[in-house]
């Protein structure tokens, strides 16, 4: 006997449909050729996130997530963005090379570890008021394929990235299962990453300064 | 005493401020001072009861106290040993800048480091342990090398990464709370401790394993441990002792925390067996590459991953003795850890190199800080009479009497092995008879001093530590469930 | 004034001949519409059917070595393309009887079955181009293979049939059924797919014949004569019943019959031609927007396409989705 799973309302549909584009993005992700594209994926993410963090304020009636949202989308869809190309003008540097396996490959890698994410979290049964809970499977799944650009590419601006993006999946899990977390808390987690996206992008700038490139092939001097 | 918290809290962040502009002997000077106040509100909180600040946002509690000491002791002595270290220079030519943003970044480091046992509650440890992370690459970096590079880099990323994962398990110990208190709620640590028992079970396993992961990233278990031997290699001296002595533990402290909320919520033996298999692989892992080091740094830095390693294995045993071991062994590692970095820092102006196949004849070149050096190797392989020595019998003795014995003989194993690793190397650069060329001395007093208290600390330690210490520790291990 | 009410078997042969013959009209209105994107004036609507006449006259030349499958190939394919019509619901929102014959993996067998017999007519030849399209059609055909199968299951999973009547009728019946994620992923999935197995950017050049580059071009170099006439009619058809799926199962499935009467079939095949053109014009639009993609690339367009289907079966395991 066959089980139809049950349709889920307009709301939840659509924004599981925005959680989705997030997990998207972070795929699209895998294969960015450039630098530049490779942000502003990631500010498209951010602005997904953001609009998910509105809807959860306006069905929750929760004002402290106005704030949030505004907030978000100010430093990482504008901020950060601007930041990283402001520190990336001089360099020529072009992405293309730095995967270390085809994308095929690493997209079906990707499948089978956000498979592996979504049967280790629906384990948990989440229970959520503020977003469907399959969104919470979606930002596990987030987090993973940000392990796998950091791991699977090899240029700096790639692996910066990919920690900016699992970012955004915590933030996007948060608002699945954490949605009422004090203003104060939420605020200081995000001038926390503020800060060290300020320094990943001076690091960046000086890691190209030395050797005029955006890759990491290089850095294996130090081993054992 | 709750006044002591909050100069605490703004004693070191003031002075890195200052330290920044002011000129170079006044920023040694404070940064001195800073560091020995520090110590002495430490001291002076030993005794005291739970105490709170800025209405409940400040938080210590015995165990915090042992941490806090942790840090303190070694800013103090760090500062000593950076005085002699970092070569002064006077007016505005770049070595000076460099003299103020590393004396600047040190103080910022340690207020960091000592932000994170004081606040209350898991949401602001997460950001405490965060701005330890950022403020130490920059310092890994401050040498302007391309290996400095590289290491900041990696060190950023994957420590980056791992804090990431401890948020999310942050936020998901959250969600184990707001079947409780409902959506809004502070995460303060008594809060969470009085209903940990009605938390739903699988919720919190997923919440524990995902903070090991991710502070285990910061602590230097094995398999997230990459960046730590590049890191502290390559960071300037004082700092890869301050980076191995107290951000390890520090790191350690976020683990207990979340260690303290799962015993309450689902009983000991999962967190337990966590803790046992993260433990085991980093401390096999890290004597096996100890042998085969040929930087000096590097060499600690392993040593520094196999300690973490005890730690780990240490809280698995179910004793109540093992725990107060462990909480000892984070202050003895502290001192001795401290005091061997020092002696490389010793070595390494000496000598010019860390390549120890270059360095022959450490004790006659350095009347003082060699044999110092060779007494904190000792230490750190566990010998009598240093404390390192009684906080591992502790904790060994707590494991023999654990229904499975045999991972106290995988203990023993392992801290031999690594003594094997550490002992070559003491006996190929220190024992040996000095090289022609090596103009016998120290390079600095301020460095010797370092290590005599360092030494001097190690030796208390282990031979009788001080009455009301060893009631702070024994209050710990009750605060983390084990009924002594 | 009474209602003319078709019987259902009128309805199904009606079925067939839409597609039959209004196929050449979508492809001829698509040539032209490109060619006027493109700032020409470009050939006339009714082109291709001038073209079909054309060589219907024409002789057919074999190449010597050849067999009798290069003759039986297009006929085979023909026949296919003008069996699946009855299982799809091209004019109606009801099953017809012969409907139930095949259902998506029926109907997907068929299809691919004309593509094997065009492949295997064209590999026949020993023409190089001509076997170079052959073989790279089927394992382009064999990587897309999964992603039609994902589909099927989201199908499946929605409404516990693989019938594509019913996957319509749930795309209809509401706005949350239609917004939901499943649906829309297994929507844009289906749609790679066509693109793919259409022939165009980014994985083909429709327009031109650069044969370094020709799949399903290639195949069909060697035919001449009324062989290639039924050929280019039968991908013409092809192409329209692809549009039809698309359209009719999971974009847009909206002004179908909903009864026998004359007046909304007539209707419904209107709205069916309406239908073609616009999503034939947005495929236009994308191939002046993109550029081909390198043939070890069209790789990623597959995964791409996998992981769309994919992730619409997981979301719907995860629970609602």
């Amino acid at each position: 006997m066959v089980v139809v799973p049950p349709v889920p309302s307009s709301f939840s549909g659509g924004t599981e449909a925005i959680a989705l584009v997030v997990l998207l993005t972070e795929f699209a992700m895998l294969r960015a050729p450039t630098a530049r594209s490779q942000i502003r994926l990631y500010a498209f993410q951010s602005l997904a996130v953001s609009a998910l963090a509105v809807f959860v304020a306006a069905t929750q009636h929760i004002d402290e997530l106005y704030v949030l949202a505004a907030l978000s989308f100010v430093l990482k869809v504008v901020v950060v963005p601007g930041i990283v190309l402001r520190l990336l003008r001089g360099t020529r540097a072009d992405l293309a090379g730095s995967n270390r396996f085809g994308v095929a490959t690493m997209v079906l890698v990707a499948i089978g570890i956000s498979v592996f994410g979504f049967f280790v979290v629906g384990n948990l049964s989440v229970h959520s008021h503020s977003l469907p809970a399959p969104a919470f499977g979606l930002a596990t799944a987030v987090i993973l394929v940000a392990f796998l650009l950091v791991i699977l590419r090899s240029d700096v601006v790639s692996q910066a990235v990919g920690f900016f993006s699992l970012e955004n999946g915590v933030s996007m899990a948060s608002l699945v299962i954490a949605a009422g977390i004090p203003l104060i808390v939420e605020v200081a987690f995000l001038f926390d990453l503020m800060v060290a996206v300020v320094v990943f992008g001076v690091l960046m700038r000086v890691h190209h300064g030395r050797g005029r490139t955006l890759s990491t092939e290089a850095l294996d001097r130090l081993r054992g | 005493m709750g006044w002591a918290l909050l100069v605490i809290m703004t004693a070191p962040f003031a002075v890195s401020v200052v330290c920044y502009f002011a000129p170079v002997q006044i920023c040694r000077g404070l940064t001195l001072a800073s560091g020995v106040l520090t110590f002495v509100l430490a001291v002076l909180l030993v005794p005291a009861k739970t105490t709170t600040a800025l209405s409940g946002w400040l938080r210590v509690d015995a165990l915090s106290i042992v941490f806090l000491i942790a840090v303190a002791f070694l800013y103090a002595v760090t500062a000593v040993f950076a005085i002699g270290y970092v070569l002064p220079a006077g007016g505005n030519g770049s070595a000076a800048r460099y003299n103020r943003r590393f004396f600047a970044g040190l103080n910022l480091f340690a207020w960091s480091m000592a932000m994170a046992p004081l606040v209350n509650g898991l949401a602001l440890l997460w950001v405490a342990i965060e701005v330890t992370t950022v403020v130490s690459a920059l310092l890994v970096a401050i040498d302007d090398t391309d290996s400095a590079t590289e290491a900041a880099w990696k060190y950023l990323l994957i420590a980056s990464m791992g804090l990431g994962i401890a948020l999310f398990a942050t936020i998901v110990m959250y969600y184990a709370g707001s079947s409780v208190f409902g959506g809004s709620y502070e995460l303060f640590y008594p809060k969470l401790l009085g209903v940990a028992g009605h938390f739903a079970p699988e919720v919190v396993r997923f919440s524990f394993v995902l903070a090991v992961l991710g502070y285990g990233t910061k602590m230097g278990l094995v398999p997230v441990h990459t960046w730590l031997p590049d890191a502290h290699s390559e960071a300037p001296t004082p700092i890869s002792a301050m980076l191995s002595g107290s951000l390890l533990a520090v790191s350690f402290y976020a683990i207990l925390r979340f260690y303290q909320v799962t015993v309450r919520a689902i009983g000991s033996t999962f967190p337990r067996n966590v803790l046992l298999a993260f433990g085991v692989a980093s401390l096999v892992l890290a004597a096996l590459y100890l042998a085969r080091q040929r930087d000096l740094k590097r060499l600690f830095a392993y040593s520094s991953v196999e300690h973490m390693g005890v730690l780990a294995i240490g809280m698995s045993f179910s004793a109540p003795i093992a725990v107060v071991g462990v909480l000892l062994h984070v202050l003895a590692h502290a001192a001795a850890k401290g005091t061997a970095f020092f002696g490389a820092g010793s070595v390494l102006r000496k000598f010019g190199t860390k390549d120890m196949s270059r360095i022959r004849g450490g004790i006659g070149a350095l009347p003082w800080s060699g044999p110092m050096l060779v007494l904190a190797v000792l230490g750190l392989c566990a010998m009598p009479p240093f404390g390192i020595f009684r906080s591992e019998f502790l904790i060994v003795s707590g494991g023999l009497a654990d229904p499975r014995d045999v991972v106290a003989a995988v203990l023993i194993v392992g801290v031999t092995l690594a003594m094997l690793g550490l002992s070559w190397f003491t006996s190929q650069t220190m024992l040996t008879p000095s090289p022609e060329g090596v103009v016998r001395g120290e390079t600095s007093v301020w460095i010797v001093v370092s290590m005599v208290i360092g030494l001097a600390a190690l030796t208390l330690l282990g031979v009788h530590p001080p009455g009301q210490l060893s009631d702070l520790l024994h209050r710990a291990a009750g605060e983390l469930g084990a009924r002594p | 004034m009474a209602t003319i009410e078709l019987a259902p078997a009128q309805i199904q042969v009606l079925q067939v001949l839409t597609i039959l013959l209004f196929a050449p009209l979508v492809s001829g209105g698509i040539a032209h519409l490109e060619a006027r994107l493109q700032g020409r004036r470009g050939p006339r609507t009714l082109q291709p059917y001038y073209d079909l006449a054309k060589l219907f006259r024409k002789e057919t030349l074999v190449p010597e070595d050849a067999s009798w499958v290069f003759v039986v190939g297009p006929m085979v394919a023909f026949m296919c393309y003008l069996v699946v019509p009855m299982l799809i619901p091209v004019l109606t929102t009801f099953p017809l009887p012969l409907g139930y014959m095949g259902d998506i993996l029926g109907g997907g067998f068929i299809l691919a079955l004309a593509g094997f017999a065009v492949a295997l007519a064209a590999a026949e030849t020993g023409g190089p181009y001509a076997q170079l399209g052959s073989s790279r059609a089927m394992t382009f055909g064999a990587l897309i293979e999964p992603s039609i199968l994902f589909i099927t299951f989201t199908v499946a999973l929605i409404t516990t049939t693989d019938l594509p009547y019913f996957e319509a009728a749930a795309a209809r019946s509401s706005l949350s059924q239609a917004i939901r994620p499943a649906h829309l992923l297994v929507a844009l999935a289906f749609f790679l797919v066509v693109l793919n197995d259409t022939g165009r950017i980014p994985v083909e050049t429709h327009a031109s014949t650069l044969e370094f580059g020709m799949i399903d071009e290639a195949r069909t170099l060697e035919h001449s004569g009324p062989l290639f006439a039924l050929l280019k009619w039968g991908s013409a058809m092809k192409q329209m019943i692809l549009y039809v799926l698309l359209v009719n199962v999971f974009v847009a499935p909206w002004g179908l019959a909903g009864s026998r009467s004359l007046g909304a079939v007539l209707l419904a095949i209107v709205a069916l031609i309406g239908k073609a053109l616009a999503v034939g014009a947005i495929f236009t639009v994308i191939d002046n927007s993109f550029s081909k993609l390198r043939l070890f690339k069209i790789t990623e367009f597959m995964a791409a396409a996998f992981l769309l289907a994919i992730l619409a079966v997981l979301v719907l395991d995860l629970g609602g989705g």
